[in-house]
């Protein structure tokens, strides 16, 4: 088992956060909202350069190694594309992106004219049209089935946007640490208050036990272990658990002002949704879990 | 973990399988027989070179991989420590023993540690000392070549068993001059402290159990009357025990494997109850699922810091996120597991884990407490997030 992510990979995560915040940062997410159909124009560039669109997450460890790290530098900015999707594309049909749906399906496709595939939690493919754009970039898809061989493509494509999530919750818990360190109340900054140094330790605790989760789970998809989708299921319940926390605990110590469009949180929190409530929201990912372990449970971690 | 360590695994299972009896819930228990077993395991381990795996060849182990020993760590635990008190020993008097001791208290320590016929406990809070450790009162005052002490500890694990004490107490007060440097005054409460290592046997010390929900031989006061020491007894430098404190704690770092009880009780649950887990409410298998992935979670938490030690690289940021994550793990499966156990009926299998889990409940509960209190953990953690931006 292989917790660790490799040093190569880590360094082209920081690579992709600084091209981010060179092209753009904080606002490009905010330009995007403006206009949804110009969002790949804006973005595919910056990963073109990055050559990020040529990683092949499927075909060894390192790659998807560095998928994951590049996932979670746009998770950070909050990226306005489906980096995650596009990179999980399915290697057996002509296909720029894959995204797992249920029987609503929808996905934060809005805006985009790539050739999309859909599968399900049974592994049934199909093509996916997005509509017109809603909340946070959120379409209703159009549905063409292809066939079922979807199965192998599942825990990569729902373990991968986790790893954007988690580039949220970094960034969200940065933001939090920033603003408790400035913000002054009753004369001391807020940060001295040990009320609030125990809230982020709330989120801290949930974000770095998710990010062990994500670790694990990429060893997992890597070795094509066979409970892989069993273990993706479990990251993305993880995660969406350390999001609720986090996100509450940040948006409380921001105080209104996490509330308004000049704070990035308020940005980063609307745009974590997506991720946070499709394909599954939490209950739906608990009972789906419950369903598919019956009474083994997790597979022993090694 | 590798193949060596799955071996392990199975080689430890099938030792507890073959001695411990199926009902052993601990050593603490007011049946002598249960310390009984656990003394007879930890001389077996010790002969099978399974007690001080990770030690040093010189000093009695194998010289396996921390992983190896993460693997005894994880299965003594998930089979409610057979080693008894044995386990502190292993982990951290040996070590520190190691680190600080004079080559004449190794000699004398280290293969009793190693042969597992000797327990410690560890004297360290007292009624008025808890997480705030360094204000403790019990007090070393010269004696001619030697010192006296006097005071008390509380909350002392195990002492009414142990055969050694590993004692810190005060030897100069903040504003006198220090006994290691007489130029200098302690300036601070952390300064003057002094580890001593005492013989239980001594009459000047007196044991006083605490009756608790832990269990009978968990909890106990220590008295010291005039107890007499000698130089020989100190453990590194006079005045210095905080920083042999600072190592205890580092070589604890991980500490109790709680996770592996939690998993081995959860995934044990839907076994012994058969059939009668579909009449489980979907509500609780739910939670069930969600406190497996939790232990997957600290258990993956706890093997970063030992990835991290191999290295070198130990955070404290991690190893308190881990034991925050890892202390409410314990509560919150135990609820779950009493939950459960109202599915069980009067079979022998169902009333061994309703044993368990009740026992598992009450431990849980001290989780959050024992060996530093969460808030600690919390105070650490916090800080380390808001320096290091």
């Amino acid at each position: 088992m292989n917790i660790e992510l490799s040093e190569e990979a880590v360094e082209y995560g920081h690579q992709a956060s600084r091209a981010f915040e060179a092209a753009g940062g904080d606002e490009l997410v905010q330009k995007a909202q403006d206009a949804p159909d110009t969002r790949a124009a804006l973005i595919t560039p910056i990963l073109d350069e990055l050559g990020a669109l040529d990683l092949e997450p499927r075909a060894d460890a390192d790659q998807l190694e560095a998928a994951a790290a590049l996932c979670r530098s746009a998770g950070y900015w909050a990226l306005p594309y489906p980096v995650a999707e596009r990179l999980c594309r399915t290697t057996d049909l002509e296909s720029d992106g894959l995204v797992v749906v249920t029987e609503h399906p929808k996905a934060p496709l809005g805006g985009l004219t790539d050739r999309w595939t859909a599968v399900d939690v049974d592994g049934r493919r199909s093509i996916a049209t997005p509509g017109a754009s809603g909340t946070a970039f959120v379409a209703d898809l159009q549905l063409q089935p292809i066939d079922g061989d979807g199965t192998k493509d599942l825990a990569l494509a729902l373990a991968l946007p986790m790893w954007t999530l988690l580039g949220m919750l970094d960034r969200a818990l940065d933001l939090a640490v920033a603003h408790v360190s400035i913000r002054k109340q009753f004369g001391q900054t807020l940060s001295g208050f040990q009320s609030v140094q125990f809230q982020l330790t709330d989120g801290e605790v949930e974000r770095s036990g998710l990010e062990m989760l994500a670790r694990h789970t990429l060893w997992s998809i890597a070795t094509d272990r066979e409970a892989a989708i069993d273990d993706a299921l479990a990251l993305r319940m993880a995660a969406l658990e350390a999001a609720e926390v986090v996100f509450r605990v940040t948006h409380q110590l921001h105080g209104a002002s996490g509330f308004c469009d000049e704070t990035t949180l308020s940005w980063l929190s609307r745009y974590s949704q997506p991720l946070r409530r499709l394909p599954l929201g939490l209950s739906a990912t608990h009972a789906l879990l419950t369903r598919r372990i019956g009474t083994a449970g997790l597979a022993p971690l090694s | 973990m590798g193949s060596q360590a799955t071996a392990l695994r199975h080689e430890l299972r099938d030792l507890v399988k073959q001695h411990v009896p199926k009902d052993f819930l601990g050593a603490f228990t007011d049946d002598p027989n249960d310390l009984a077993t656990a003394q007879q395991f930890c001389r077996l381990l010790a002969e099978q070179g399974l007690l001080c795996m990770s030690w040093p060849t010189e000093y009695g182990g194998r010289g396996s991989s921390p992983w190896e020993q993460t693997v005894v760590r994880e299965e003594m635990w998930a089979h409610h420590e057979p080693r008894g008190a044995q386990y502190m020993g292993v982990n951290w008097v040996g070590p520190t023993l190691m680190r600080h001791g004079t080559p004449q208290q190794q000699a004398e320590h280290l293969p009793q540690i190693a042969s597992g016929e000797v327990i410690w406990c560890q004297g360290f809070s007292e009624p008025e000392a808890g997480s705030d450790l360094a204000s403790l009162r019990t007090n070393a005052t010269r004696d001619g070549d030697g010192w006296r002490i006097n005071g008390q500890k509380i909350w002392t694990s195990y002492a009414t068993m142990a055969q050694w004490i590993f004692l810190l107490a005060r030897t100069t007060k903040t504003g006198e001059p220090l006994f290691s440097d007489p130029g200098k005054t302690a300036t601070k409460k952390q300064q003057g402290l002094t580890i001593f290592l005492v013989p239980m046997s001594d009459p000047a010390i007196t044991v006083r159990p605490i009756r608790a929900m832990l269990g009978p031989h968990h909890l106990n006061e220590v008295f010291f009357d005039d107890l007499r020491v000698t130089e020989a007894d100190v453990l590194g430098t006079v005045d210095d025990g905080w920083s042999i404190v600072g190592d205890v704690l580092s070589f604890e770092r991980v500490g109790i494997a709680r996770y592996a009880r939690c998993d081995r009780l959860l995934r044990l649950a839907p076994t012994v109850l058969g059939e009668r887990w579909a009449q489980v409410p979907d509500e609780l298998t739910g939670r069930w699922t969600r406190m497996l992935t939790h232990c997957r979670r600290a258990q993956l938490m706890a093997y970063r810091i030992v990835a991290m030690q191999s290295s070198g690289r130990v955070s404290p940021k991690d190893s308190a996120g881990y034991r925050i994550a890892v202390t409410k793990l314990d509560q919150d499966s135990a609820e779950v597991l009493m939950e459960l156990a109202a599915y069980l009926g009067d079979s022998e299998d169902d009333a061994l884990l309703r044993a368990e889990i009740e026992d598992h409940w009450r431990y849980s509960q001290a989780s959050t407490v024992s060996s530093g209190s969460i808030e600690m953990q919390r105070i650490l953690l916090s800080r380390n997030m808001l320096t290091a931006k």
